[in-house]
């Protein structure tokens, strides 16, 4: 300072001024620089509030949400706020509150002090601007937070979902008799659609199902039912799919039931050395088979697996089918006869039953890609509304060299 | 799907009727209902099928989760007058089994 002038001087006082507007351009500046894209809001409302001491030359501000974060600056604790916080309230002359309600109901309050002069109106202003401006960081925080706990989940759904689909089986069975096509497309990105199948000795056993439900849930029943199939196919495959199937039941029945969920299931038995086809049906449709060329119905005689416990209730009852000299068995899943076309209509069994009547002499994985085919153009681009899955089994001297030669 | 509710005072009774198509979308509301009424003391539900086009496999999940709940409390969901497409399920899945069908 020139000894000549006083701290009192105008010039001085321009100094000064011009200084501190300097000092408030450059916090503005920082202010509107202060990142909202941190997962941290608590970070960006901290950098915000520091950048708004500068500019309202304030001592301390705090800022709270009436449930949630308090962030404080330019005070060491955050109880040292003043009572008033409500821009309602009557404030002392150094304190100045505001608080701030966003469109969602987010609210938060905002408080300023200084020791030296009391607020102004732009002071308000500002501070309300500021309050808007942590809210907004917030908001935008948590947005990102969810978005990003959004992607994980569906980042597992997804793995989930492959799991799931992975414990289909692709394998043929290596009879010379069987003739084998198996397929499932979910609805989604997983479902409750499901079959498997074992060689155990000269039997080939076999279940198809359809968990109520869909999605993820459904799909994770769906790979509790194939486990139990699998492990009862080798424990009780032996006495006949009727044993199977209580087997399951005796294991996936209190599960089941306590999920809100039931299994409708088939489960079948081809011992190659007899050529005879054992059924056992719990609930599941449709069911066909032909022996001729002429299919018929192979219905249900028991419910779906969890709606009564199967030991309790009507006994389970086989069907016995002789494949000599040929027969064919299709099961499908609801998904087919329920798919509806662009004007609402659904396919229908009729139809598949059509479609089956139609091509005696097409190989198991020809007819069951016909049919996948057939339903896709009946669809049209219609929403696919439920799992589709198709099992078709083709018993005859003959079968295998038409899987070899197609 | 529209959901009527018909609840007499003096007894443990009460009537839903259905109308419409009730699958895996109707499921929720009228799995609220049912649970209501249980709540409410209310465990004998009669379901009026009449006025339902069609069901999937998850609104049958839920009359079979609604008829367990009422047996536990020593009550029953019993289906009322289904239509000609859900009485051909009920047979199909061996749910009229199941069921208490009036």
């Amino acid at each position: 300072m020139n000894p000549t002038e006083n701290a009192d001087s105008p010039i001085t006082s321009i100094t000064s001024a011009l200084v501190d507007a300097n000092d408030q351009l450059l916090a503005m500046y920082a202010l509107t620089e202060v990142t909202t894209d941190s997962l941290d809001g608590e970070t960006a409302v901290r950098e915000i509030l520091q950048q708004a001491q500068t500019l309202l030359r304030a001592d301390a501000l705090i800022l709270d949400e009436p449930e949630g974060l308090s962030v404080a600056v330019g005070t060491s604790d955050a109880s040292e706020r003043p009572v008033a916080k409500n821009s309602n309230s009557p404030l002392a002359p150094t304190t100045a509150s505001v608080s701030v309600t966003n469109e969602s109901g987010s609210q938060v309050n905002l408080t300023a002090r200084r020791a030296d002069q009391p607020f102004g109106t732009a002071d308000h202003k500002l501070l309300t601007a500021v309050a808007n401006m942590a809210l907004g960081a917030l908001h935008t925080s948590r947005l990102h937070r969810e978005a990003i706990d959004q992607a994980v989940v569906a980042r597992d759904h997804d793995t989930a979902s492959q799991l799931a689909v992975r414990a289909l089986p692709t394998w043929q069975p290596d009879m010379a008799s069987v003739d084998l096509f198996a397929r499932s497309d979910p609805a989604r990105a997983a479902g409750g659609d499901l079959f498997t199948y074992a060689e155990v000795g000269d039997t080939l056993h076999f279940v198809v199902g359809d968990v109520s439900g869909k999605g993820l849930p459904a799909a994770m029943m769906m790979t509790n039912v194939i486990s139990a199939s699998l492990a009862a196919f080798h424990g009780s495959g032996h006495t006949g799919p009727a044993a199977v199937l209580s087997q399951i039941d005796s294991w996936l029945y209190e599960f089941l039931s306590d999920a809100g969920l039931f299994v409708t299931l088939v489960v079948g038995a081809f011992d190659q050395t007899t050529n005879r086809l054992r059924l056992a049906n719990a609930g599941h449709s449709p069911v066909f088979w032909s022996a001729d060329g002429a299919f018929e119905l192979i219905e249900a005689n028991v419910p779906p697996i969890g709606v009564l416990p199967l030991n309790v209730g009507p006994s389970i009852e086989e069907v016995v089918l002789d494949a000599h000299p040929a027969g064919r068995l299709v099961v499908a899943s609801d998904g087919f006869s329920e798919q509806a076309s662009p004007g609402g209509e659904m396919f229908g069994e009729e139809r598949l039953v059509a479609t089956l009547s139609a091509n005696p002499h097409r190989s198991s994985g020809e007819l069951g890609s016909l049919l996948y085919d057939e339903i896709e153009t009946y669809a049209d681009g219609a929403q696919q509304g439920d799992d589709r899955t198709v099992l078709i089994l083709t018993i005859r001297d003959d079968a295998k060299q038409e899987r070899a030669d197609p | 799907m529209d959901i009527i509710t018909q609840e007499n005072p003096t007894e443990t009774t009460i009537s839903l009727e259905l109308r419409g198509r009730f699958d895996a979308h109707e499921a929720d509301m009228f799995r609220a209902a049912v649970d209501q009424a249980i709540d409410n003391n209310n465990v004998q539900i009669r379901v009026d099928l009449a006025n339902v086009e069609f069901v999937d496999s998850t609104a049958l999940a839920e009359l079979v989760r609604g008829m367990k709940r009422c047996r536990e409390q020593r009550g029953d969901l019993v289906l009322v007058h289904p239509s000609d497409p859900v009485r051909v399920i009920l047979e199909l899945t061996k749910l009229d089994a199941a069921f208490d069908i009036v």
